[in-house]
């Protein structure tokens, strides 16, 4: 089914003059698969909206133009039935399902289209044999991870069988293995005759799949290019313009690494921070965690990889003394150890950024604070209210509060997922910063971008346990191959 | 009529609810609660006429509220752990509840581990931060640990809650469209011995115990 | 020739947001009030928990209340839920029904006002009436309450138990402090809206 954008125009607020998108043109062919690229807010989601139909019908706003599905006007259709003929999946796991085990999951789709009941039965099997889902069934999806969460979601939307399918930034919460899925069912959508519209940061793994990806800049597409075309113009073309690599292979050549090689020949020092006992389960036959020592070098920034599931937030949590027995929480309280959660949302209190610096501190000093505020770069947001900045300040402003309370030890759960070239570099001048001021940082991380720019040595987990540890300097090559095979 | 029901009647209801759990395989759970209750049922006759004095009341009291949900607790364990949604939502529209009364019970369902998870991730914060519930700071202004709990907890709700309803609504979930359902749903002759007990045991205990007449056993 | 238009618009899509609106804030308020009532295990404080439910609830309800498309049916159906989750765990159908009236009422309240402060306060206290009534029965069937309690505990507690229900007082007391927690409420709401969700942009 065709896919037709005429002269759209469109503000989430009551006037074009501040529009997101300005008469924007855009054709898809039916059987097409598209990634839509760009910097954060210029307005591909915005464009994936409109194609699911959100826009006109769910999100207030003020809308110019048209949009074709096939030969139908969106705003002729109702919902219900664009969801027949579009499905979606989203950026967050943990808000895309409605049902609490699997099997009535797969099925929610269809019952919401009343279809025969057979009928659903059918489409269950068939979808559960295409996409692997067999070990899957019958479970409480509270307990899967979220790389199979994505997958339920993708089987659930599939099953309802649209003609146009609509993903919006989905391996944003993912490991390298579970994209690898994820390109085999956008693979076999493709196959199938399906138009698909992908939202993007992450292009590496779309190589093989898309036919065409456009760039939208300002409220308008301002380039396509075949994924071949993009790869040939270098790797410094697509981070000038704000997007990630298209190769992971190139990520290992030396000369992508020109910014932080000075950083990595000369390690600052060779001290290193040593934590024992670090063994945590649920269950007593169960260990979690199982590390007997871990040592991390002092005012470097040590990656922290592994699957899902393998015990990474585990660690994390337990280092910084918020989960564990009593012992291991006195050792954290006394190491001083703050982490930075995943979503930032959860650290952030207070109705100021300067009160949000201030709450850490023993002695209110608002000198300090300033202080502090100035080295992230915030101090001109001091009086706004945490929650109404964007991302990446909000991490800085946990990152403030946590050097408020004076830690040494910071560690971080994945600070990139989501975020373009640009905001991810900004993202690891922060974190440079931080080391070079003397703390110990460990990140979480499943982006080798990011660890290839940042970081000086890695860890890698398995299951609970530490399975290598190493510097970064020369090894950059046997990273990528773990984080690919993992 | 549930405050003269006697200990017998209790018991018959805890039957009911332990075989019905018992079908579904929680021999454990079941195990567990019948012991705690028959113990809990022995302390309190053995209790009741000794004198402990106001706190030991306190104590006493607040147990003995905690025990006398008991045996509904158990059924209502038994309808949540085993009812799925589908088949809820299939029954309701069977006996002509709208969607308006259905989604919002789902949701309700569905999001309350969300609400435990998402508090739990907040307790964590502010526990790194240093805002515990018996600390100085707290005791100095009390309305602030209220807001430190609450505004995160409810900007992540809201949020969580908009990407839920744009999930539904883009998978076609809507109040005027008739929802089918895989699962069978029907009144068979295993419900039908259910109710046939239940009202048994309402004849036989509640009735004569309103009018005074309880049987003697 | 496309003309621009407004998008958005209340309709039965819009109605599922409302919906889901619903659940979530009756999950949150469900938790909530539990927290807040668990205070009178207390004999002592049976009277004043009423009045720590409805301090605890007045936030959520007050982002709930400007939240919703639809306050009529949205307060109704929010009522009707916990009456429900209630009524499955042991109080009477009428308690239900009762519940059922108060939404109705607290959603009135909110059209009739357009949903500005007053409008929201009426709202709140009339929900502040939900967890209050749940102790009827200690005053409407009080000897067979005390008959079941008697079996049990000492004659101490049943003394104070009879003393409280030997007189309306109690009773007016516990909607009294439940309106008034409400009300006391309802201002550190608006106060916390102005200071937060306004400035985010979660509520209007």
């Amino acid at each position: 089914m065709n896919i037709s954008l005429k002269n759209i125009s469109f503000s989430y607020s009551d006037s074009l003059d501040d529009a997101i998108l300005k008469n924007l043109n855009l054709e898809i062919r039916s059987g097409e698969c598209v990634v839509l690229a760009g910097e954060s807010g210029c307005g591909k989601t915005t464009i994936s909206k409109l194609i699911n139909g959100l826009i006109p019908h769910y999100h207030s706003g003020t809308m110019d133009g048209d949009v074709l599905l096939g030969d139908k006007n969106t705003a002729d259709m109702t919902l219900a039935e664009i969801s027949r003929v579009v499905g979606s999946v989203f950026q967050n796991p943990r808000s895309q399902f409605f049902n609490i085990d699997t099997d009535c999951e797969l099925a929610f789709g269809c019952e919401n289209l009343g279809m025969d009941p057979e009928e659903i039965k059918r489409r269950m099997a068939n979808v559960v044999q295409e996409f692997h889902l067999e070990h899957l069934l019958g479970r409480s999806i509270f307990n899967l991870s979220g790389g199979e969460k994505q997958k339920i979601a993708c089987a659930s939307v599939s099953a309802t069988g649209p003609e146009i399918f609509v993903l919006d930034e989905p391996s944003a919460n993912l490991d390298l293995k579970t994209i690898a899925d994820l390109k085999e069912i956008v693979s076999r959508w493709k196959k199938a005759g399906k138009t698909v519209v992908i939202v993007e940061h992450r292009l590496y793994y779309l190589r093989d799949v898309a036919d065409r990806i456009c760039y939208v800049k300002d409220g308008q597409i301002a380039y396509e290019w075949t994924p071949a075309e993009l790869e040939a113009k270098g790797a410094e073309y697509a981070a000038s313009l704000g997007l990630r690599c298209m190769n992971l292979d190139q990520l290992g050549d030396e000369d992508m690494m020109c910014h932080s090689r000075l950083d990595r020949e000369s390690p600052s020092s060779t001290e290193s921070i040593t934590f024992t006992n670090l063994t945590f389960c649920y269950h007593r036959k169960h260990p979690i965690l199982d590390i007997d020592r871990l040592e991390l070098p002092c005012g470097q920034i040590t990656a922290l990889v592994g699957h899902n599931g393998a015990g990474k937030s585990t660690l994390a949590q337990v280092l910084c003394g918020l989960q564990g027995n009593w012992h291991q929480k006195r050792a954290a309280r006394k190491r001083g150890a703050y982490l930075i959660m995943q979503d930032v949302n959860h650290q952030l209190f207070t109705e100021s950024v300067l009160d949000e610096v201030l709450l850490g501190m023993k002695q209110q000093d608002e000198k300090l604070a300033l202080e502090i505020l100035e080295g992230l770069n915030l101090k001109q947001y001091a009086d706004n209210h945490p929650m109404a900045l964007s991302g990446g300040q909000k991490q800085r402003v946990a990152i403030g509060s946590g050097i408020s309370s004076g830690c040494d030890v910071v560690v971080f759960d994945e600070p990139t997922s989501g975020l373009d070239y640009r905001q991810m570099l900004a993202v690891s001048a922060t974190l440079k910063k931080l080391a070079a001021s003397g703390k110990t940082l460990l990140v979480i991380t499943h982006d080798p971008e990011f660890i290839l720019n940042s970081c000086q040595s890695v860890v890698r987990m398995e299951y609970g346990k530490v399975v290598e540890q190493y510097p970064l300097l020369g090894n950059q090559e046997k990273l990528i191959e773990a984080m690919l095979n993992v | 009529m549930i405050f003269t029901a006697p200990l017998v009647y209790s018991l018959l209801m805890v039957v009911v609810a332990s075989i019905l759990l018992l079908f579904e395989g929680k021999w454990k759970f079941v195990c567990t609660f019948f012991f705690v209750y028959l113990s809990a049922g022995f302390f309190f006759g053995q209790v009741k006429n000794l004198d402990i004095g106001t706190s030991g009341t306190i104590i006493l009291a607040s147990l003995f509220l905690m025990y006398r949900i008991m045996p509904a607790c158990a059924v209502l364990y038994y309808v949540i752990t085993t009812t799925k949604v589908n088949e809820f939502l299939a029954c309701m529209s069977r006996m002509h509840i709208s969607n308006k009364v259905t989604i919002p019970l789902i949701v309700m369902i569905r999001f309350f581990p969300t609400v435990f998870d998402e508090s739990r991730a907040i307790g964590n914060a502010m526990r790194m931060r240093g805002i515990r519930l018996f600390s100085l700071r707290t005791l100095k202004n009390p309305v602030s640990f209220l807001e430190y709990r609450l505004v995160p907890l409810l900007v992540s709700i809201t949020k969580i809650g908009d990407e839920l309803s744009i999930a539904a609504v883009t998978r076609g979930l809507s109040t005027d469209t008739k929802r089918t359902c895989v699962a069978k749903i029907g009144f068979r002759w295993a419900d039908a011995v259910v109710w046939a007990y239940c009202i048994a045991v309402v004849l036989f205990y509640v009735i004569p115990g309103l009018t005074g007449n309880l049987p003697s056993l | 020739m496309a003309v621009t238009r407004k998008t958005g618009k209340k309709s039965s899509n819009t109605l599922v947001r409302d919906l889901v609106n619903v659940g979530i804030f009756g999950a949150l308020y469900l938790v909530l009030s539990g927290l807040g009532a668990s205070i009178g295990f207390i004999p002592m404080f049976i009277v004043v928990s009423t009045c720590a439910v409805s301090l605890v609830t007045s936030v959520p309800l007050f982002l709930f209340f400007s939240k919703v498309e639809r306050p009529l049916l949205c307060c109704e159906l929010l009522c009707m839920l916990f009456g429900v989750v209630m009524v499955f765990s042991g109080h009477g159908i009428s308690y239900g029904l009762l519940c059922v009236l108060y939404g109705v009422l607290a959603g009135l309240c909110l059209k009739l006002f357009h949903k500005n402060f007053v409008g929201c306060l009426l709202a709140n206290v009339m929900i502040s009436f939900v967890p209050s009534s749940m102790m009827i029965p200690l005053w409407s069937s009080t000897e067979e309450y005390l008959a079941y309690c008697s079996s049990v505990c000492d004659s101490a507690y049943i003394a104070h138990l009879a003393e409280l229900s030997s007189s309306y007082w109690p009773l007016i007391g516990l909607f009294g402090f439940g309106a008034a927690g409400a009300v006391v409420g309802g201002f550190i709401a608006r106060r916390v809206m102005k200071k937060h969700f306004e400035r985010i942009g979660l509520a209007k």
